[in-house]
């Protein structure tokens, strides 16, 4: 036993020999991750409390006013209070969520890199026993250890409260979609994903700038753009599947729908026409049945995992090129 | 112990101005025989010069024979040059003439004259800087 | 331990797509336990050189190295203080001096940095941001020299303290240069303040070397020679000379004696470098110590 624990205690002295570097980051960035803890607590809280006492208060009201009876009143398409705040603490969860790659790339480029490289405290790191290399590898790996601990634990939370029981709580979440931005987003690895590309672009800008406030904007702008362009890219990241109803009705898929349309005789693919409830105005143009062109919920992980598949190829060509820019500026071997 | 006093604006080199003042101390009897010097290091925390002036100043007055440097213990005096006391009868001499001097209306500047031309006509020139 | 604490072989640093020189073919030989005073004029290329020395940046030509090695290899062995003391403002000192054991774990003395943040009656508790000029200096040479380095960088290091802050500063480096035979490099444009306690010059004018090597063999190269108007100073190598009225006034390296019917003196550490920064055509004179042990 004791020998374990010589042996354990000589790995830890080992370990601690060439860097303190990790320590020495908590110390100098403590509010940061001492604000990062917060913020996943008030996450994990919030969906904590939606999925306990949250829930059982929601789905009371809902019972109360009749909602889950066939038939169910006007009222049930308003939520009612206790609806409402537990709704409020998911929105709450997930909005953090999807602010948080903003935040992120903020706070990287700005005061882990940007200022650090401004006030020359960079400088100071890398005339200790640090190579800038390893510097730059500890600012990228403590805080994505960090986001993605924290990231993750959320992420799960929502999945749960998400797919908890469908007689409970189907109908409360039903107000939302599987695919919805902030839905999608926080129910897989692409919030992770978002964020870990918003750090390194962060760093780099931070980098790059040399200054707190300009590597703070281009990050945030970098950050917002990336994200933009993912939502606008996401339905074609994985092939979609179509359904084709005849002229009756109109098909209502459940899913993403990328497209939709009208399909006349020879198949071909129309817009619908504007028929203004004229009943026969569909046959006069020719319109032989309706498509829909859509994402069905079981390409939920494709799309997931080629979204984050792209986000942390972009975080990889960050982190590349900022040891690159690193190593052609101070010219120092690793 | 001695403790040295440097002048930067003096134009003397500095370590110059150790040397002469260990010296004088030798010569007033401040240092004598066996007598520790104070260390590089001593000497540079009090005045914040190069040490390596201070080693340079030991090395001259070692090699002209008045110190010696004793491995890991420090340099030491080896003779004094206490030709002239601060209480030799040579001092009450000079005392009693200055006294006179100055009772003959001599100003100090005349005695400094008075007395550098008899050093001269008396010692050969030499020289102060090295 | 090698005996050369910096080599620079024609070594240069330019910036910018404009590729604007800071430094420019300098070569010369620092050997350790030197205390070296780096001077020149503001924009000579003294921090340059100070940042090259301490792997921050690599050399666009020519190159450096470090005792015996690269920067980069050297950086355990040497400590730097930047002209504006960086420190984390919101850090306390005791948090500071944390942060240097944490990155210097195998060379951290606390011994050192604790005396000197005593010496200042710093309270270990106070944070960076509420320091003064000086004292934060007094912070970051104790940062620096609680690595126990062998080589200390130092760029302006006394410009912001006052004079008692500074003695007992310069007197703490030396105290360390002589205990441990450290080798140091203070920059300032102030040359006043170098005197006594710098033993090497390393003087710089638009990024060029102007004087290296040993001071007092510097200062022993040249003369200070006053004489009449129209005296030919052949065959001796004029820095700069000056005719006021009658009379002749110059700094020369004499090549053999200098003749009757001159006056002449040792220049000071100031007149030397006055006279070279006056005179910026004046060939450079590089002194190693090998060179003058061969002579």
């Amino acid at each position: 036993m004791s020998a374990v624990t010589a042996g354990a205690s000589a790995a830890v002295k080992e370990s601690r020999a060439p860097h303190g570097l990790v320590p020495a980051l908590l110390r100098v960035h403590r509010s940061a991750f001492l604000f990062w803890l917060m913020l996943t607590a008030v996450c994990l809280g919030a969906l904590l409390w939606a999925a306990g006492p949250g829930a059982d208060a929601a789905l009371a009201e809902y019972r109360a006013l009749g909602c889950d009876r066939p038939g169910p009143g006007p009222d049930c398409h308003f939520s009612g209070s206790a609806v409402g705040r537990h709704q409020l603490a998911v929105a709450i969860a997930s909005g953090l969520v999807t602010l948080l790659p903003v935040l992120t790339a903020a706070w990287a480029g700005g005061a882990l890199t940007g200022r650090e490289m401004e006030n020359g405290t960079a400088e100071l790191a890398w005339t200790q026993s640090v190579s800038p290399a390893r510097w730059l590898a500890a600012k990228l790996a403590v805080p994505a250890v960090l986001l993605v601990a924290g990231t993750f634990a959320v992420t799960l939370l929502h999945r749960m409260l998400w797919s908890s029981p469908k007689n409970s709580l189907d109908r409360l979440m039903g107000w939302y979609e599987w695919h919805d931005d902030r839905v999608f987003e926080i129910n897989g690895p692409v919030a992770t994903a978002h964020t870990l590309a918003a750090l390194a672009l962060g760093v780099l800008a931070g980098l790059l700038l040399r200054r707190a406030l300009p590597a703070l904007g281009v990050a945030v702008l970098a950050v917002v753009s990336l994200v933009w362009v993912l939502d606008e890219l996401r339905p074609r990241l994985w092939p979609t599947t179509a359904t084709v109803t005849s002229a009756g009705s109109t098909p209502n898929p459940p899913g993403l729908v990328v497209e939709e349309g009208a399909l006349t005789a020879t198949g071909a693919r129309v817009p619908v026409p504007e028929c203004w409830g004229e009943l026969d105005c569909p046959a006069e143009s020719g319109i032989t049945g309706y498509y829909a062109v859509y994402h069905p919920s079981s390409h939920f992980w494709p799309l997931q995992l080629m979204e984050s598949g792209i986000a942390l190829a972009v975080a990889a060509l960050a982190v590349v090129a900022a040891f690159r820019l690193l190593r052609r500026r101070t010219g120092a071997a690793v | 112990m001695v403790e040295y006093r440097i002048d930067r604006r003096s134009g003397v080199a500095t370590y110059v101005q150790i040397v002469q003042q260990t010296k004088q101390a030798l010569r007033l009897g401040l240092l004598e025989e066996g007598d520790k010097l104070p260390t590089a290091r001593e000497v540079v925390e009090a005045t914040a010069i190069n040490p390596n002036t201070v080693l340079k100043a030991y090395r001259e007055l070692e090699r002209e024979g008045l110190v010696e440097a004793r491995r890991g213990l420090g340099t030491f005096v080896r003779r004094s040059l206490g030709t002239a006391p601060a209480d030799s009868p040579l001092r009450a001499e000079l005392e009693a003439w200055a006294a006179r001097a100055r009772a003959a209306g001599l100003e100090r500047d005349d005695v400094d004259a008075l007395f550098t031309s008899v050093l001269d006509a008396h010692f050969a020139q030499s020289k102060g800087d090295a | 331990m090698t005996d050369t604490a910096i080599e620079a072989a024609a070594l240069g640093r330019s910036f910018g797509r404009r590729r604007r020189q800071a430094l420019e073919g300098c070569s010369f030989r620092l050997p350790a336990g030197r205390v070296c005073a780096l001077t020149g004029p503001n924009g000579a290329g003294k921090s340059t050189l100070l940042a090259l020395a301490a792997g921050l940046l690599r050399p666009t030509e020519g190159s450096i190295a470090v005792l015996g090695r690269t920067p980069a290899a050297a950086r355990e062995r040497l400590a730097y203080v930047a002209q504006n003391k960086p420190l984390h403002p919101q850090l306390t000192i005791a948090g500071t001096l944390r942060l240097g054991r944490d990155l210097n774990p195998r060379r951290w003395d606390a011994r050192v940095p604790e005396r000197i943040i005593a010496e200042g009656d710093l309270d270990p508790g106070a944070r960076i941001r509420s320091l003064s000029g000086g004292q934060r200096t007094r912070v970051a040479l104790a940062l620096a020299l609680g690595k126990r380095p062998e080589l200390l960088l130092l760029d302006e290091p006394m410009a912001d303290l006052d004079p008692l802050a500074r003695h007992q500063l310069m007197a703490t480096l030396m105290a360390d240069a002589a205990d441990h035979g450290t080798t140091v490099v203070m920059s300032s444009h102030v040359v006043a303040e170098l005197e006594g306690s710098c033993d090497h010059l390393l003087l710089l004018g638009g990024g060029r070397v102007r004087l290296a090597g040993p001071l007092d063999d510097l200062l022993a190269a040249h003369t200070l020679v006053t004489g009449r108007s129209g005296d030919t100073l052949e065959p001796h190598t004029v820095v700069e000379s000056r005719t006021t009225g009658r009379q002749l006034t110059a700094l020369v390296r004499p090549a053999g004696p200098l003749g009757e019917g001159r006056r002449t003196d040792r220049p000071s550490l100031e007149e030397l470098v006055l006279a070279h920064l006056r005179s910026p055509e004046a060939p450079p004179l590089v002194l190693d110590t090998e060179q003058e042990a061969a002579a």
